[in-house]
């Protein structure tokens, strides 16, 4: 009955859904908290993790190619969320993007713990195994021109003006194999002698285009349901390793180009990010 | 209030320059005085600034096509170091604390709040530079019917039409599309490809409007010529082959677009009847 219900409102639209609807019982919409952590995994043991102040030589972290590393900044963009449920739930998150605000897009921030909560809501009661997000701002988020809260191009720290359009996932520090030299930074300036900038970028997702796209879709199943309604205040936790992201389908390589600014440039380390995220736990 | 702040030298780090200091109404709002624009502490760019009428109709801005919505052009002069070298967070800071923009603000935008935000300084600037039409030109006073081109325009008009409208086509007089049309040999910008990352695009800028080019000298994105005869002997015997060069400037064997001395004068002819002495002094830009 559920899929049937699940494929009539894909075929005829909300009036139909809701005609039906009073044949079930009725729980009330509900709210999920979604959870990102951003961790190292070292020596399969999930640390979290700790921010240095710039220029700091203190490496807390080695990627897979035995580079010691440090993080003065890590911040990424989540938007587009969709939850998805075995029996034909579905979710998806509200988008806007307008002068005197924005819906949808998420930006987590190391240095700011409540960033890294992101509290859905109205979501159809049911059970929830699914989630699906895009790392970055996709064209929705750009093509209207400026918006604000947290894409505030003033106020994000994300955006490239020359090339116009959101940073998906920012990252600077030091490694002591780097030689510095990095330009454009927050962070990091021209003269700190190991210092490191990934900003990956490129959103423009043009068929047939020649532009380098590195936002990621990415969809995350769990080991077991998460059940939302109204009388629940469920938690999924997320983790985002730092590691992985230097390290899983492309080892990146600290002496080589750590002061990446354009699409081209990020491409590996966007590939990683795919490995970079995954699935934890869940909080019923 | 986007006309205010267009003019508003506060918008740079040390007050001292504003987006007219570049983009001149007298002039269709490109840059008179300097060839490269010349930004806080003198500082010189690296391009010439373009003229910024019928931004409304345009699809992508810059000579390389990096910005993709109007919105999105002022934070690209006010954070350039070369240009305002001010960061856009300090812009908005500086007008909450201004004594009538705020106030200017509330009215225009009710749906604000009481903070002046980034995005609503963006769109009045928008909405000003969408009113900047330019369409009362000679030329479109000739096509509306309501006025005549003397015989030598006309026949430049022809001439145009034939040998330069499949780049600067429709009546934007630009195809909106990025080619190399043979100024150098080895490229010193990046232009199209510092956007798309692809070689194919070295050297490839945005054809320009050619709306009121007899006023916004000098002209292509370096600023190299001085002068619309420059550009039509450049054309017809300048342009230099590579490996991006367009090829609607390559027609078998020849280089360049074939011109004789009295062509080139009937083109100039023409060009001139594109420029809108009525925009340049309406009183409301
Ligand atoms: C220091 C000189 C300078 C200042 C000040 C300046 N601009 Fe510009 N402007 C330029 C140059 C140079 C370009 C071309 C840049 C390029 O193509 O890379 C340009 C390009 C533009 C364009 C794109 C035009 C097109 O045809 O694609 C717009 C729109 C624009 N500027 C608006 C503004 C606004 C609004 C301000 C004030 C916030 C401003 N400019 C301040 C020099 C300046
Ligand atoms: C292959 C496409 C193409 C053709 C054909 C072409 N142009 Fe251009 N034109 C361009 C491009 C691209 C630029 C900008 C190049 C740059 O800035 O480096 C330009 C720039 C110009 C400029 C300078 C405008 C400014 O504001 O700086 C003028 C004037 C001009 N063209 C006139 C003509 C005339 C007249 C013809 C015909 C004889 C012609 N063009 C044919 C592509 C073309």
């Amino acid at each position: 009955m559920k899929k049937f219900l699940f494929l009539s409102t894909l075929l005829f639209g909300v009036l139909f859904f809701s005609a039906c609807k009073d044949e079930e019982e009725t729980k009330d919409p509900g709210t999920l908290e979604v959870n990102f952590d951003n961790i190292a995994v070292i020596n399969n043991v999930q640390q979290q993790l700790s921010l240095v102040t710039p220029g700091s030589t203190d490496y807390a972290y080695t990627n897979a190619l035995g580079q010691k590393f440090n993080i003065n900044l890590l911040r990424y963009y989540i938007s587009a969320i969709e939850l998805d449920g075995p029996n034909g739930e579905h979710y998806h998150d509200h988008m806007e993007a307008t002068a005197s605000g924005s819906k949808g897009y998420y930006l987590v921030d190391e240095s700011i713990p409540a960033s890294q909560l992101i509290l859905l809501e109205d979501i159809p009661a049911g059970e929830y195994n699914k989630i699906t997000f895009t790392v970055g701002v996709d064209s929705s988020g750009v093509v209207n021109g400026a918006s604000g809260g947290s894409l505030d191009p003033a106020t994000c720290h994300m955006f490239w003006n020359w090339n116009s359009g959101y940073i998906a996932v920012k990252y600077e520090g030091q490694s002591d194999v780097s030689n510095g030299g990095v330009s454009g930074a927050e962070t990091v300036t021209g003269d700190n002698p190991h210092g490191m900038a990934y900003h990956i970028g490129g959103w423009k997702d043009i068929p047939g285009g020649v532009f380098v796209y590195n936002n990621k879709r990415l969809s995350l199943t769990f080991d077991t349901v998460v059940k939302v309604e109204s009388k629940e205040a469920p938690e999924l936790h997320m983790v985002f390793d730092v590691i992985k992201m230097f390290g899983s389908h492309h080892n990146i390589d600290f002496t080589g180009n750590h002061n990446v600014h354009k699409p081209a440039d990020g491409v590996e380390v966007a590939h990683n990010l795919e490995h970079a995220f995954a699935y934890d736990h869940i909080h019923q | 209030m986007g006309k205010r702040i267009f003019g508003d030298p506060m918008l740079s780090r040390d007050n001292s320059v504003a987006c007219n200091n570049c983009h001149v109404k007298a002039v269709a709002f490109a840059d008179p005085q300097h060839a490269l624009s010349l930004g806080v502490d003198e500082r010189q760019g690296i391009r010439n600034a373009p003229g910024i009428a019928n931004m409304a109709f345009m699809k992508e801005f810059m000579w390389d096509g990096g910005v993709y919505h109007l919105d999105f052009a002022p934070p690209n002069a006010i954070e350039n170091p070369l240009e305002m070298d001010e960061k856009m967070a300090k812009v908005v800071w500086k007008l909450n604390r201004n004594s009538t923009y705020p106030a200017q603000f509330r009215a225009a935008f009710p749906e604000m709040g009481d903070t002046i935000t980034s995005p609503f300084v963006l769109l009045a600037l928008s909405q000003y530079q969408t009113m900047l039409v330019s369409a009362t030109s000679k030329y479109d006073y000739y096509k509306l019917g309501k006025g005549e081109l003397s015989a030598n325009e006309m026949e430049g008009l022809q001439l145009f039409k034939q040998k330069c409208a499949v780049c600067h086509s429709g009546e934007l007089f630009t195809n909106q599309e990025y080619r190399n049309n043979g100024l150098d040999t080895a490229f010193a910008d990046e232009g199209r490809a510092r956007i798309t990352e692809s070689a194919a695009d070295l050297c490839k800028l945005k054809v320009p409007s050619l709306r009121n080019v007899e006023l916004t000298d000098p002209y292509m994105h370096d600023a190299r010529f001085n002068t619309l005869e420059e550009v039509l002997d450049h054309y017809a015997a300048g342009v230099k082959q590579s490996a991006t060069l367009a090829t609607e400037l390559h027609q078998g064997d020849f280089i360049g677009i074939p011109l004789t001395a009295s062509e080139k004068k009937l083109i100039v002819d023409f060009l001139k009847t594109l420029t809108d002495y009525e925009f340049i002094q309406d009183e409301r830009f």
